[in-house]
């Protein structure tokens, strides 16, 4: 009797164990697709840093009759046929929209290194260098304006790629080998877009560029990546080597283009030294008599990237130019105000309340806010099949949107230095990291406001959507105790009016017509 | 920006992280109040065993903390969350099914939170934590030489009672996973009332369900679902049962060992995937008062002296026991003592 009872117990257990293991995605669920379109005359767009689809040159390919390409084919249908299990593994992961791809090593890599430098013994905090970049602490610390400038060189050097892959594609329009050769199966939808130069390793090539120079301590890691998706491009049976030599030679060009734009961009001089992050806050101290205080122990002596609204935006000309209308004063009613409502989201706070403030939350050790509306954006592009040039122009244009976004909000934040909900109420208690800024603008609510606008351009199905999840974010900050409302409602309005800059570029390039 | 689970989380809980802080609770709060040692109230992890239709009620209360967690393998301060506390109720109840069939019930109350001043001001955490349930079946009941060698086997299963927030460390109350445990007991005990009790159990956790959908494990992932690591664990103790067993003294050596999981990342916080390791030394003392029949106290001491992604906690708590025949008092029946 009593073993019994003990068995069934037992097995009981077991059972309930065995039965629910789970399969924990490591990347978007998506493999190859049909595209929506094509867009054949995506080569006559505008980029966004080169003159044209035309201006990076490439050789003009061997005609598919000659003795050159025949034997690329042969040497494409060997390959094919000793493919190895892992070699067909890394053809379904990377499909035949490999951006996504691309963009997630980004995303993975961003909530590797976002991770902000602890005090030294000594109470001193040791900043990353790009000179060492070992460390410790590790280049680079991928907070949010670092994370927001990395996706966004990153999409634009694929996007302007692609452009000039399209242009040459449908100039010299030599076929597919799947086309050419009916012993040649293709590993994903077949379609009639041109295979010289090869779309894919364009973005293999500016993608692994691009980031090797943002996170060079992964530089081994990236090239492994990029080595395996070149390989997996002509093993689907998509492209011979000379398309894919074609397609890196792009590559490499519109990476070079986009580094050297970023080398000169000001982002190096954004992490000040103390005497001019002090004299930043004197002076918001003398104009509106406040200052935001860092409350660390110890304290950390300078706030993140004081001077990130001096890097060159995209589309605007004039950081100040957009700058938000001044926060309220801290003797006014509207403040005195907001902070009763703080108080009583932290005295009252509920399930759905601190759901979203942790689902938003994307603090350190995450993919940081731009990292999440890029993962929004990644699912959008698979479910609505975008091609590879619809799908870099959107990735180019909501990560322009999102960093002059980014911009704006830090001038906003060091201008007015406005302090945070724990600096002014006495005992206040966060469910969230407050970070190492300024209060005002709510970087969370400008960058998601500049994001959704572009989302809901792109997929105007979802425009209710996308606009409601920004807002969504945006209050998110005020339920976590570490932003007061009028950050949040002001940062939304900032992030919108700024995203219209680059949705005016968007709209004039071409690809509306 | 913070660490970890700490050994000393599942006070209570059927054998969950922290197998040795429950044990030398339950034990040790459980245990004592009778008269015959084969009457005690026990614990899913002693080798104690009530008689059937008895009920033993524990009720205590723990003080844990920790100043110093393990980041990795290192051990350092960190002023974002200073000294942490954290503090649990427990209430336990112990069955006699059959003099070698228990059961056991209980579902601690946790409450945690920074002390002051600290440098991230966060809020700390409180509620009702996991509901355990345990079976514990003897097995072997003999003369041994000039002693008696017990082993007796417990199979243990819990599950979170509230929705509350595992992704929260170091504040999170609980690990929110369910888990389901097998653990194996042997003992020994001399004439002289020494004893040399060794178990061994291996804990199956489930998933715990965060709030957000991606994080960061050595790589991306895409889900709000957390693995929680499983992990075996180890104790050995040994005890002595004085003034004609009214009052018993243990020592403990606790370890436990998850088998996967990452470690906490450079100055951040600590997450349910971590893999967790510690080694924990421990004191107890149970006493049965002789002039209440069926009532008796507890009062132990914890600290983790090694470890990996847990804090350097330490834990003191103190307990009241009470066991009672249900049956006797309906029928006047003499089963029990």
């Amino acid at each position: 009797m009593d073993n019994k009872i003990f068995t069934l117990f037992m097995a009981l257990g077991l059972l309930l164990l065995t039965s629910c293991e789970k399969d924990l995605p490591k990347y978007t669920p998506y493999e190859g697709y049909a595209y929506s379109e094509l867009d054949v005359d995506g080569g006559n767009w505008i980029p966004v840093l080169e003159e044209s689809g035309a201006s990076i040159e490439v050789p003009v390919p061997d005609a598919t009759d000659s003795e050159t390409y025949l034997n690329e084919l042969e040497e494409l249908k060997q390959a094919m046929s000793d493919i190895t299990s892992d070699q067909k593994r890394a053809i379904t992961y990377w499909t035949n929209n490999p951006a996504v791809r691309w963009n997630e090593i980004a995303l993975e890599l961003i909530a590797k290194y976002n991770i902000i430098p602890g005090p030294n013994a000594d109470a001193s905090y040791t900043l990353p260098n790009p000179a060492n970049p070992e460390g410790p602490p590790a280049f680079p610390f991928a907070h949010p304006p670092y994370a927001c400038r990395a996706l966004a060189y990153m999409s634009v050097a694929q996007f302007d790629g692609l452009i000039s892959a399209w242009h040459h594609k449908y100039q010299y329009n030599r076929a597919a080998p799947y086309v050419l050769d009916g012993d040649i199966d293709y590993a994903y939808e077949e379609n009639d877009i041109p295979s010289y130069p090869s779309d894919g390793a364009v973005i293999a090539r500016a993608s692994k560029n691009i980031l090797t120079a943002m996170f060079p301590l992964e530089a081994d890691y990236l090239q492994q990546m990029e080595d395996e998706h070149l390989e997996s491009l002509l093993l689907s049976g998509g492209n011979v080597m000379s398309d894919i030599t074609a397609g890196t030679t792009i590559g490499d060009a519109v990476a070079e283009t986009a580094l050297t734009r970023a080398s000169n961009d000001g982002m190096k001089d954004a992490q000040t030294p103390k005497a001019v992050s002090d004299s930043i806050k004197q002076a918001a101290y003398d104009r509106f008599g406040w200052a935001w205080d860092n409350l660390e122990i110890p304290e950390r002596p300078v706030g993140l990237t004081p001077l990130f609204s001096q890097v060159t935006m995209w589309s605007i000309d004039d950081v100040e130019s957009v700058r938000p209308v001044p926060p309220p004063a801290l003797d006014s009613q509207e403040f005195l105000d907001d902070v009763e409502v703080l108080k009583d989201y932290a005295q009252n706070m509920t399930d759905e309340k601190r759901r979203l403030a942790n689902f938003w939350q994307d603090g350190l050790g995450t993919y940081t806010p731009p990292g999440h509306w890029n993962r929004i954006a990644n699912e959008f592009i698979v479910q609505y099949r975008l091609n590879p040039l619809q799908t870099t122009r959107t990735l180019a244009y909501m990560n322009m949107a999102i960093m002059d976004s980014g911009i704006s909000c830090w001038d906003a934040k060091y201008y007015y230095h406005y302090p945070r909900p724990i600096q002014m109420i006495d005992g206040f208690e966060t469910i969230a990291g407050t970070p190492n800024f300024p209060s005002y603008t709510s970087g969370h609510s400008v960058f998601s406001a500049a994001a959704s606008e572009v989302l809901a351009y792109i997929f105007p199905e979802e425009a209710e959507q996308m606009r409601a999840w920004a807002e969504e974010a945006a209050i998110s900050r005020v339920y976590g105790g570490i932003h007061w409302s009028f950050d949040a409602t002001v940062g939304t309005d900032q992030g919108r009016e700024v995203a219209q800059y680059t949705l005016n570029r968007a709209r004039a390039d071409g690809a509306d017509n | 920006m913070t660490p970890n689970e700490y050994p000393g989380k599942y006070p209570g809980q059927l054998s969950r992280v922290n197998e040795r802080k429950w044990q030398s609770m339950v034990l040790l709060l459980l245990g004592l109040v009778f008269i015959p040692r084969a009457m005690n109230a026990q614990t899913p992890s002693d080798a104690l065993m009530m008689r059937s239709k008895n009920i033993c009620v524990l009720f205590s209360y723990d003080m844990g903390t920790f100043d110093r967690y393990w980041e990795g393998s290192y051990l350092r301060s960190n002023e974002t969350i200073a000294t942490v506390d954290r503090n649990t109720v427990l209430p336990m109840a112990a069955i006699g099914i059959f003099d070698d069939l228990n059961f056991y019930i209980s579902l601690p109350y946790v409450k945690t939170e920074s002390s002051i001043p600290n440098g991230g001001k966060f809020a700390g955490a409180r509620g009702f934590q996991d509901i355990g349930f345990a079976l514990k079946y003897r097995a072997v009941h003999t003369d041994l030489g000039t002693g008696k060698f017990t082993a007796l086997a417990t199979a243990g299963f819990s599950t979170p009672f509230t929705n509350y927030l595992s992704d929260y460390r170091p504040y999170s109350i609980g690990s929110g996973a369910p888990e389901f445990s097998l653990r194996a007991i042997g003992q020994y005990e001399h004439s002289s009332q020494f004893y040399l009790r060794a178990s061994i159990a291996h804990l199956w956790r489930g998933y715990t369900e965060a709030e957000r959908d991606y994080y960061y494990n050595n790589g991306s992932y895409y889900t709000a679902w957390m693995d929680v690591p499983n992990a075996w664990t180890y104790e050995a103790i040994f005890g002595k049962w004085l003034f004609d067993t009214s009052l018993k003294l243990e020592l403990s050596y606790t370890t436990l060992n998850s088998t996967s999981g990452d470690d906490i990342r450079a100055y951040n916080a600590a997450q349910p995937t971590n893999k967790v390791e510690f080694d924990r030394v421990g004191f107890a003392a149970q006493y049965y008062l002789k002039s209440v029949k069926g009532l008796g106290f507890v009062a132990y001491h914890n600290r983790v002296v090694n470890g990996r992604n847990v804090p350097k906690f330490s834990n003191t708590g103190i307990g009241l026991t009470y066991q009672f025949n249900v049956i006797k008092k309906q029928t006047d029946t003499t089963d029990g003592q």
